[in-house]
């Protein structure tokens, strides 16, 4: 069958759904840069006219801002109320702003980097197994998925108490951990579908051919399913920094991350600090948009292509 | 010390409640091929990959070269195996395909490069070393896996059902390469088929397996013309056996056996051999001893052909004898036609008795 020409119809059905998924983001970005009287307005304000970066200021460099302004002012309707002079004075909003939110996009960094490794190196050690030795019979690979099968709460207050016993709360190593064993299920799952996927007679003929087990699955299986790892990983990747829950629960104050970060930005006065969320949210998104637009050419399929007659 | 390369000793192995095998026991000397025969899911596959090391024996044991290698992992055994799907790494090139054996031997340089060069071109697959292997043909495939097999020199081969998915032409052609190189490097070759003809083109030996059970190992030509069993009988030939419920009785101070209404007399020799008190036989006839004539015949009884299908060589006829129903092969063009009435009789030297219940040839 030829390919079939992109039509006028297509076009459309395509931009339809691009808009779907992607005015969320834009409205996101827009909102960035929006002024506080800018944020929530009837009717809408689709571009701001008095676009600023003061948001931006606010998560990545408030000093800067505080420095501009001669003080910590921020947020208020009607002139000034002092926050902060020095140390947080105002209370929790105070601190907050105070501090840059350095600390909390480090933390997602090495959460989301180690506990996916974590998930992805133990994820493929039992797919290979599960795939190929058929461990565990029919109802193993079924039972990991069922930690995926409650509410996440669930499971994350049981992780409260052994955390606590343990002392891995706010620590990095417990909550990689934690984001590895959650992460888990889906990362053997996925993986185990491309090594279903690749005749198991490659590996045995690389056995034969005088490689030992271990070999074969790591040097002929794992080149023959890399778009398939490289999927996974991105994958498990965005779910551990989009992570909410275990991070809210099991850290304090040495360890936070994105989205904890976002859920802080509150004013007594106030409520949600739209826009400085929105510029958070815009910084988180770029390190995935870069790795994705550099990967994408791996995620492909079919690379067991005429290794097996059909 | 043993001289046999192979020994396969009382293996079974069995899949929770299936058996593959069953109580297996195989020799191989070396420099000879042996032919596994059987229909799909007999249990060559399995037999294959035990002596490989690819499955554990649930029973019995492995034997090369007199050690027990039962426990052995598969790259310790030092044997080549080609899968039914041939298992080509995908991801390289014909050349380094031939070449990954040695290259895991940790073989120089010079000597791999040298050897792939002679390999390939004895294989006559120079031309497409430097593509991959999803750009082969199926011929080209199955010499690029028979030369990775072939460049290690290893103790034995395992072959499972290589041939199967070629076209014809293509496979009479391997078979006969396939047995010129067995020849002349002398290696002892483990051959899986589902196919008679191509057991019967290759094999010194073959030995038939039904439900992981060998059946009968024996020369190819003595499997068609003395087997074992009705099973082994239905198996081997085609057109396949007729198998038709006869009766042994006297009539006229000849021992004769009653086909339905066909009264076949049998030699004295043969009723010498058959055990006495046994009446109630399973009969198989051969269909090119059953001999369809135009012409009435003593001896002969009457039926009518209900389907002629030419083989080209020769012409397989559907015969009907009042309920019962043979297959018969004549040489030669077609002289018959469907609803044709005809006179058919036995070559009585020629046929074969069952037992009813246990199925295993009587008489000799």
């Amino acid at each position: 069958m030829p390919p079939k020409r992109f039509t006028w119809y297509n076009g459309i059905g395509l931009t339809l759904a691009l808009i779907f998924a992607l005015f969320p983001v834009l409205w996101m970005i827009s909102t960035s840069f929006k002024p506080s009287n800018e944020w929530v307005r009837q009717p809408p304000v689709w571009v701001s006219g008095d676009a600023t970066v003061e948001n931006y200021l606010t998560v990545l460099w408030p000093s800067a801002l505080l420095e501009k302004r001669g003080g910590l002012t921020q947020y208020t309707e009607g002139g000034e109320q002092k926050v902060a002079e020095q140390t947080g004075v105002g209370g929790a909003v105070g601190d907050i702003l105070n501090k840059s939110a350095w600390q909390a996009i480090w933390g997602s960094v090495i959460l989301s980097v180690f506990g996916t490794a974590l998930s992805i190196i133990v994820g493929l050690m039992a797919a290979i197994s599960i795939a190929r030795y058929r461990f565990g019979g029919n109802t193993t690979p079924f039972f990991i998925l069922s930690g995926r099968m409650f509410p996440p709460i669930a499971i994350a207050i049981p992780f409260v108490v052994m955390f606590s016993d343990v002392g891995a709360t706010d620590t990095y190593w417990g909550l990689i951990l934690a984001y590895g064993a959650v992460t888990v299920p889906f990362s053997t799952w996925m993986l185990k579908s491309f090594i279903d996927d690749l005749p198991k007679e490659i590996e045995e003929a690389a056995m034969m051919d005088g490689m030992s087990r271990w070999g074969a699955h790591l040097r002929i299986t794992l080149p023959l399913i890399k778009g398939g790892v490289i999927a996974t990983t991105l994958f498990i990747f965005i779910l551990n920094w989009s992570e909410f829950l275990f991070a809210l629960i099991l850290a304090y104050t040495k360890v936070s991350t994105i989205p904890v970060q976002l859920s802080k930005y509150f004013s007594a006065t106030e409520g949600l600090l739209i826009g400085v969320q929105a510029a958070l949210a815009t910084v988180s998104i770029v390190p995935l948009v870069i790795v994705g637009f550099f990967i994408q050419k791996h995620l492909v399929r079919g690379l067991t292509l005429g290794a097996i007659k059909r | 010390m043993s001289e046999n390369l192979l020994e396969i000793r009382s293996v079974s192995k069995s899949y929770g409640k299936t058996v593959a095998v069953d109580g297996l026991d195989l020799a191989l000397r070396p420099g000879s091929l042996l032919v596994l025969l059987g229909p799909a899911g007999a249990g060559k596959t399995t037999t294959l990959r035990l002596v490989a090391g690819l499955e554990a024996p649930s029973q019995g044991s492995i034997w090369l070269e007199g050690h027990d290698v039962t426990r052995w992992q598969p790259n310790q055994r030092d044997l080549a195996m080609i899968f039914d799907n041939l298992a080509l790494y995908p991801n390289r090139t014909g050349y380094e395909n031939i070449a990954f054996p040695m290259r895991l031997a940790g073989l120089p340089r010079a000597e791999i490069d040298q050897k792939v060069k002679a390999i390939s071109s004895v294989l006559r697959i120079d031309h497409i070393l430097g593509r991959l292997p999803a750009t082969f043909s199926g011929g080209e495939r199955q010499r690029v896996a028979l030369g990775r097999a072939m460049v290690r020199e290893p103790r034995m081969f395992l072959l499972d059902e290589p041939l199967s998915s070629l076209d014809f032409m293509l496979r009479i052609e391997l078979r006969t390469e396939l047995k010129r190189l067995q020849k002349e490097v002398g290696k002892t070759f483990l051959y899986a088929t589902p196919d008679y003809t191509e057991a019967l083109a290759l094999g010194d030996m073959v030995c038939v397996i039904l439900n992981g059970k060998a059946r009968q190992l024996a020369p190819a030509q003595t499997l068609y013309d003395t087997p074992a069993d009705r099973d082994v009988a239905r198996f081997v030939g085609n057109p396949p056996i007729n198998l038709v419920r006869g009766e042994l009785g006297r009539a006229e101070g000849r021992a004769i056996v009653r086909l339905g209404a066909l009264n076949v007399p049998i030699s004295a020799q043969a009723e010498s051999r058959l055990p006495s008190g046994v009446t109630q036989v399973e009969v198989g006839i051969r269909p090119e001893n059953v001999v369809v004539q135009k012409q009435a015949a003593s001896g002969a009884i009457l039926g009518r052909v209900s389907d002629v299908e030419p083989l080209g060589m020769h012409t397989a006829l559907g015969v009907d004898l009042q309920g019962a129903s043979l297959t018969a092969t004549i040489a030669g063009e077609r002289e018959f036609e469907e609803n044709q009435p005809v006179s058919v009789s036995i070559v009585a030297e020629k046929l074969m008795f069952f037992d009813l219940i246990t199925g295993r040839r009587i008489g000799g």
